[in-house]
């Protein structure tokens, strides 16, 4: 049920987003979305850590999950109509977004699905399930990564 | 009686021959798609974007001469590999010709898969002919001129290409070697992973070592473990890691034409072959640039 009606609110902050943040700056919003973005990839990165065996810190590996799960819920609302690459060169966000919202859509919901299931995953503590699970999330990563943003130098 | 004999002969050898063919046949398939997703077969081989069948071609490969469109690789008669003989899969891949001995344009990487093993092209054929016939017709490149006229891939292969089979370095060890024959051959890394040079040759003292002008017209990175320019900071983990999930070092992930390869290829092969590649990449030089 709480899962529900987060995915319910994100869709309404969706809809109020256009409105709320054309004030904002184009420089602004690409910025606050690659720290946003920074977030989840520092959380993956720490994971990662831990099921490379690089650091015994097996406990915090939920931690991180609910933060992936957490940024995940507002990712819908950080890519704005005024913060694509016509508004601000330095971002890697491909018109495409913009272009195919429904796809884009797609994308991102099933990183949010994943995203939830692995914060699940994590909660059990098994390490095989987790190593496994972060693959999974992984792919839907590059779900959106590969169709729509064009990495930076 | 006399037309007895040959008949009875032919009768034997190819009973013998389909005895034969019966009986290595599962295994054959099996490691044959192993081979298939190491040489990273579908990726190119499929038309994701326009939702084709895999390995019915039809990819469009953008590249500084023009549009190279994916052949179907299915076992499709008309369409196909449906009329080829072993034989004839053998020569593409280990000459770069077809079955009627024209040269094919490098896009197709025979450069690199010239150096796979008889045994992995004969399971690789054994794989391609199990799949079911997809009879999606090939789409003829669009190259600049005079890239389109054929027999500049002639005069290409005499230039820079001969067949050149993988000899294993005795002074390295058994996963050096496996990393080695995975990189520069199955995997055909350097293939993208490389600068090319006028015409398109691969430049061999900079293997690996990143490409400004990759497929789709984006810059490919430096995978030789120089310090800045390349993935000197990498442990073997994390090149292991990162082609089993995508993930890199800083939790950032794959994107571009590396998430199909980690997809179709990477992320499916063992373990052990996943370390294999990291020892490799690993051993080279590291080379600055692009």
């Amino acid at each position: 049920m709480r899962r529900v009606l987060c995915a319910l609110s994100a869709g309404l902050a969706l809809g109020l987003a256009g409105q709320a943040l054309a004030a904002d700056s184009p420089e602004n919003l690409v910025k606050y979305r690659q720290s946003v973005m920074k977030a989840i990839g520092g959380h993956t990165g720490a994971i990662a850590a831990v099921v490379k065996g690089e650091v015994s810190y097996g406990a915090h590996v939920a931690n991180h999950a609910r933060g992936i799960r957490d940024m995940s819920l507002i990712v819908p609302d950080i890519f704005p109509a005024n913060s694509g690459p016509m508004d601000y060169a330095d971002t890697g966000a491909l018109p495409k977004i913009w272009e195919e919202p429904a796809k884009f859509k797609l994308a991102v919901s099933a990183f949010q699905s994943a995203a939830a299931k692995f914060a699940d995953i994590a909660e059990g503590g098994d390490s095989q399930a987790i190593a496994d699970g972060l693959g999974a999330l992984g792919k839907t990563c590059g779900g959106c990564h590969k169709p729509f943003r064009q990495k930076k130098e | 009686m006399r037309l007895l004999v040959p008949v009875c002969a032919v009768l034997l050898v190819s009973g013998a021959s389909l005895a034969g063919t019966a009986a290595a046949e599962p295994d054959a398939v099996a490691r044959g798609k192993y081979v298939l997703r190491a040489a990273g077969c579908v990726a190119c081989h499929t038309d994701e974007k326009g939702g084709g069948t895999v390995l019915a071609g039809g990819r469009a490969l953008e590249t500084p001469f023009g549009t190279f469109y994916t052949p179907n690789i299915t076992p499709d008669p008309g369409a196909g590999l449906g009329g080829w003989t072993e034989a004839d899969f053998l020569q593409a891949l280990s000459q770069g010709r077809d079955p009627q001995g024209r040269p094919y344009y490098p896009a197709f990487p025979y450069t690199s898969y010239r150096g796979m093993t008889e045994q992995d092209m004969r399971d690789l054929w054994a794989y391609l002919q199990s799949v079911p016939p997809a009879d999606r017709a090939n789409k003829p490149h669009e190259l600049g001129f005079p890239y389109g006229l054929r027999f500049l891939a002639t005069v290409w292969q005499w230039l820079y290409f001969e067949p050149a089979p993988f000899r294993p370095n005795p002074d390295r060890s058994d996963v050096w070697n496996r990393g080695a024959y995975l990189v520069r051959h199955l995997g055909h890394c350097a293939e993208c992973h490389s600068p090319r040079g006028r015409l398109g040759a691969l430049d061999g003292g900079r293997e690996l070592a990143g490409n400004p002008e990759g497929p789709d017209g984006k810059k490919v990175p430096n995978i030789t473990p120089h310090a800045k320019d390349g993935i000197g900071g990498w442990s073997k983990t994390d090149i292991a890691f990162f082609l089993k999930t995508g993930f890199l070092p800083d939790g950032d992930v794959a994107g571009g034409a590396m998430e199909d390869v980690i997809r179709e290829s990477t992320s499916r092969l063992s373990d052990e072959d996943r370390a294999a590649i990291a020892a490799y990449v690993q051993s080279l030089s590291p080379v600055p640039g692009p």
